[in-house]
């Protein structure tokens, strides 16, 4: 009786904490998914379509379980590098931008969601 | 009275009746233009904190309101007619709004979120209808420099005059927030 009592105890505080982590996650998730609306990555970058840029699974796949990959993405999205297009013409990429301005907790949350694509 | 005001003038003469009419009609078109013109500035438009709080703190992070050569767009070059006929009619269009501010549609923050996707799919539908009017009163197709206008911009542009399109197909929420219930075309080229 003790037994199955902590083990309900245990059962609920598990669902509890999982049901909290996946809403934060998903919480997560809309705020990179309306960053990258509001700043039209899709225009350039399709979800599973290379355009002009990669597509985000690409990069995903090329960056993810990498040391640097999260810090790598991030710089790239903050720092305008150049890169090259699918023409092989090269231009500066576009600078997130957020509100409030250079807020890079929220492009962290973005690299995040595309890493996990 | 109107017995009186239908019978010939046996006191004034006839040029002191077109005078005076002459020099109450440039008062009155005077007045009446300036108010219009009051009523086009930012300020007023900010007057209220609808706009103040949510629409404009957004533009303010934009580059219509801030840039590098200093040109700038106020609320009125988008979203009123420079046209009077156009003007007029949107600004009659506009007493809706006024009825929408008496009645407090979209007083709180969460309001406004509520009604954003209305009211931005009310400006996209007009701003289409009129191939863009306003947009075009400073940008167009033609004056793109294939040399200034960077490489991806300037191949877009290009395609989208040959297929028709028009400003607002590409450019929604470019000065305001996208609504969250907006979804952007996964195929936009």
């Amino acid at each position: 009786m003790k037994f199955s009592k902590s083990l309900v105890s245990a059962l609920v505080a598990g669902v509890a904490a999982a049901s909290f982590a996946s809403g934060v996650m998903a919480q997560e998730v809309d705020a990179a998914k309306d960053l990258m609306k509001q700043n039209k990555c899709t225009q350039c970058h399709g979800m599973d379509k290379d355009k002009d840029g990669p597509s985000f699974k690409k990069t995903a796949a090329k960056y993810k379980g990498k040391a640097d990959g999260e810090a790598t993405l991030v710089k790239h999205l903050t720092s305008s590098p150049k890169v090259k297009l699918a023409d092989g013409s090269e231009e500066e990429h576009k600078v997130v931008k957020t509100t409030p301005p250079n807020d890079k907790a929220q492009v962290t949350n973005l690299v995040k969601y595309i890493l996990s694509l | 009275m109107w017995e009186k005001l239908r019978k010939p003038s046996v006191k004034y003469s006839l040029i002191g009746l077109l005078s005076t009419g002459f020099i109450a009609g440039i008062l009155f078109w005077g007045g009446f233009n300036t108010a219009m013109e009051a009523t086009n500035q930012l300020e007023f438009c900010i007057g209220c904190h609808e706009m103040r709080d949510n629409v404009y703190a957004e533009y303010k992070e934009t580059i219509h309101y801030s840039n590098r050569t200093g040109v700038k767009a106020v609320c009125s070059d988008c979203h009123v007619p420079k046209d009077w006929t156009h003007k007029m009619i949107r600004k009659i269009q506009a007493s809706k709004e006024v009825w929408g501010k008496i009645t407090g549609v979209i007083d709180t923050p969460e309001k406004f979120e509520a009604h954003r996707m209305q009211l931005a799919q009310n400006e996209w539908n007009r701003m289409k209808a009129s191939d863009s009017r306003e947009c075009r009163n400073c940008h167009s197709f033609d004056a793109m420099s294939k040399e200034k206008q960077r490489g991806t911009p300037y191949k877009k542009h290009m395609a989208a005059k040959a297929e028709g399109k028009t400003c607002i197909d590409c450019h929604k929420g470019i000065a305001h927030k996208l609504p969250k219930e907006y979804e952007e075309p996964e195929d936009e080229e």
